[in-house]
């Protein structure tokens, strides 16, 4: 008799399907496996969705899409880090450049084939982010995103002084056709293929770990890491591993963007912006979320292609309009916005801005 | 010999410029707990208002830290009041993507005001040196750029000790909720904060003008400057930022006559990763403020 009450306590009108769906929105316990399986057949749905719009682009949009599918996989990486467990990486471009040019050299000095040289790719870039995570996961805050920054800019320059095997400043170019080319370059079609499915499981990681009991821990670490450790939550442990896992992705998709790009100059693939890209999307998508990073690198990717056609000089000062409208009136992200939303039925924005105003 | 004094003397005269530009993102994150990603376009606006007096009147640079530092603190104060406080209690990725986006918006409408171009303000005593014994020059904008970091470091640390106003920012940094029932507004002290910090930032920015160039593409790199020398300095005094520009200065001038190529700036990362994970309150931070650091 109890259980009845809770049920309908919890979710609503019983029995009409107005308020099933209602019930489903709110998040209840109960439906907690029905939610799950109706979120992976919409991630499978957008999936194979996906790979049908490839037929429909024309060769310049099948680039453009390549890149959003880049900056979707690359959020979602980011998102495990710092969405899930709280820890404000800014040196994650660090992992990519690592990636691209671990693959890079791999494939002009020792002529890899591309697959090889992006699974050692993957592994150089995880136990790197291990090593540095060990000591520098202990700090937190902004000290946390300093020390990684600064990781991810010694890289570079490391990078830029090495010439005998990265190039350096002039650059490295991976052969792409005829006898010196380890693997043939995969055509704008291959690398659409290549950064979808890149992307489809860095945001499948994210869909594992938002349910599995490890995944609960790095919300708890986020929450409050005493706690957490006094539960018995290996803290060093979980959070060194989901920073190597992060890193494992970035640098798996820095290994597919150096191939797709051929020649590697140091700044690009390490350039500060692309880590601020990655928190822009994952806070404006909505962070510790599955589909807030997805969302949130689609839109922006796409707003700043569509800026970029339109407004052509000042296009990155109304991008910076955007940011600081967007941090203002949706600091939660638009994911989290729309769940409270619908659990709460309140939808002023206004209230988004008392939430954080001194 | 006389090389490595020269080294030694340049980088310290650095330091000081690297102090002066970091000695308000400092105190900006001590009080507030917020990192002003746009502090280096802060630093380029005051240099640009440096220019335009000079080439409007013939202002000279050093006197334009005047108006520069009064102009920079309204705009600081009324962009705390009006837009940081909003999320001030926010998570971190918060303020620095709100910071992030001030910086895109301030340093893209300089480049559109100003263009890319490099300018850099004459002054005919700037360029001269004075040479000391040993065959060491000491240009003197740089003398009176360091003289002016120095001067402005111990008159901020005058202000926050020995003035109300100073008292209440620092009791609001150390404890907001007390601080308020105290009876002060930590709306107008955090607002006083941020615009006492671009005043700095200005006032550094005027100096700066007259001894380098600028252009709107150096705020990411000031900003960076500003983060290793709070850093390396540490949080909680006012003279923190000074001494890590001072260190961060004569390491460069060091590494750059013994290391070859931009092997200096990889080392000077990796010695700010280190002294993070070793130390991370910094050479002179507060035990207070290093408890918000580690776990």
């Amino acid at each position: 008799m109890t259980d009845v009450k809770t049920d309908e306590r919890t979710t609503g009108t019983p029995g009409t399907r107005a308020g099933a769906v209602r019930a489903l929105l709110r998040g209840t316990p109960e439906n907690a496996g029905l939610r799950q399986a109706i979120g992976w057949g919409i991630g499978l749905l957008v999936l194979i969705g996906a790979f049908g719009l490839q037929t429909q682009l024309y060769t310049g949009q099948v680039r453009t899409v390549s890149t959003v599918f880049m900056f979707v996989g690359l959020a979602a990486a980011w998102n495990l880090i710092g969405g899930y467990t709280g820890y404000a990486c800014f040196g994650q471009v660090g992992f990519f450049g690592l990636g691209a040019y671990s693959t890079a050299i791999l494939m002009v000095h020792a002529h890899v084939s591309f697959w090889l040289s992006m699974a050692v790719a993957t592994v150089i870039a995880a136990l790197f982010a291990a090593l540095v995570g060990w000591p520098l996961l202990r700090l937190k805050g902004h000290y946390f995103a300093v020390a990684t920054l600064g990781v991810a800019e010694a890289l570079r320059e490391v990078v830029i002084n090495l010439p005998k095997l990265t190039g350096g400043g002039a650059g490295i170019t991976i052969p792409t056709f005829g006898p010196d080319a380890p693997t043939p370059w995969l055509g704008n079609d291959g690398f659409y293929v290549l950064f979808l499915i890149l992307a489809a499981v860095a945001v499948a990681v994210g869909g594992v770990v938002a349910v599995s009991r490890g995944g609960y821990a790095l919300r708890g670490i986020h929450q409050d890491e005493d706690a957490a450790a006094a539960m018995g939550v290996n803290t060093t442990r979980a959070k060194t591993l989901t920073f190597a896992g992060s890193a494992a992705l970035t640098g798996a998709i820095g290994a597919a963007y150096a191939f797709q790009q051929t020649t590697l100059f140091p700044v690009r693939p390490f350039d500060v912006n692309i880590t601020v890209l990655m928190v822009v999307m994952v806070v404006l998508g909505g962070s510790g979320t599955v589909a807030g990073p997805v969302i949130g690198a689609v839109a922006v990717a796409y707003g700043q292609e569509w800026l970029r056609q339109h407004i052509t000089t000042g296009h990155a000062l109304v991008l910076g309009a955007v940011i600081i409208l967007a941090v203002v009136f949706m600091p939660q992200g638009f994911v989290n916005y729309a769940s409270d939303a619908a659990r709460t039925g309140r939808l002023s924005l206004l209230d988004n801005v008392r939430r954080y105003r001194l | 010999m006389s090389q490595f004094l020269q080294a030694t003397v340049y980088g310290l005269l650095q330091g000081c410029i690297f102090g002066l530009v970091a000695v308000g993102f400092s105190l900006v994150w001590g009080v507030m707990n917020v990192v002003n990603l746009a502090h280096g376009a802060f630093v380029l606006m005051g240099a640009y208002m440096a220019f335009e007096l000079n080439q409007a009147v013939g202002l000279d640079p050093f006197l334009g830290v005047l108006p520069a530092a009064a102009a920079m603190f309204a705009i600081g104060y009324l962009i705390q009041r009006g837009l940081v406080n909003l999320v001030v209690n926010a998570p971190i990725f918060i303020t620095l993507l709100l910071t992030f986006g001030l910086e895109l918006l301030l340093v893209n409408g300089m480049l559109i005001v100003f263009t890319a171009d490099y300018r850099s303000i004459p002054t005919d005593y700037a360029a001269h040196s004075i040479t000391l014994p040993g065959e060491v020059h000491v240009p003197v904008g740089r003398l009176i750029a360091a003289a002016l970091a120095v001067a402005l470091t111990v008159g901020l640390s005058w202000f926050v000790r020995r003035t109300r106003t100073g008292m209440a920012i620092l009791a609001t940094g150390m404890d907001r909720g007390a601080a308020r029932l105290m009876g002060i507004s930590a709306r107008h002290v955090y607002a006083l904060t941020f615009g006492l910090a671009a005043a700095l930032a200005g006032a550094a920015g005027a100096a700066v003008g007259s001894v380098t160039t600028f252009s709107p593409a150096d705020a990411g790199r000031f900003t960076l400057f500003s983060f290793v020398a709070a850093v390396l300095g540490g949080l909680g005094n006012t003279y923190g930022a000074l001494l890590g520009g001072l260190v961060l200065g004569v390491f460069q001038a060091w590494g750059g006559q013994l290391l070859p190529g931009t092997l200096v700036n990889a080392v000077a990362f990796g010695a700010l990763v280190v002294i993070l994970a070793v130390r991370p309150q910094g050479l002179a931070g507060r035990a207070f403020y290093a408890s918000r650091v580690e776990v």
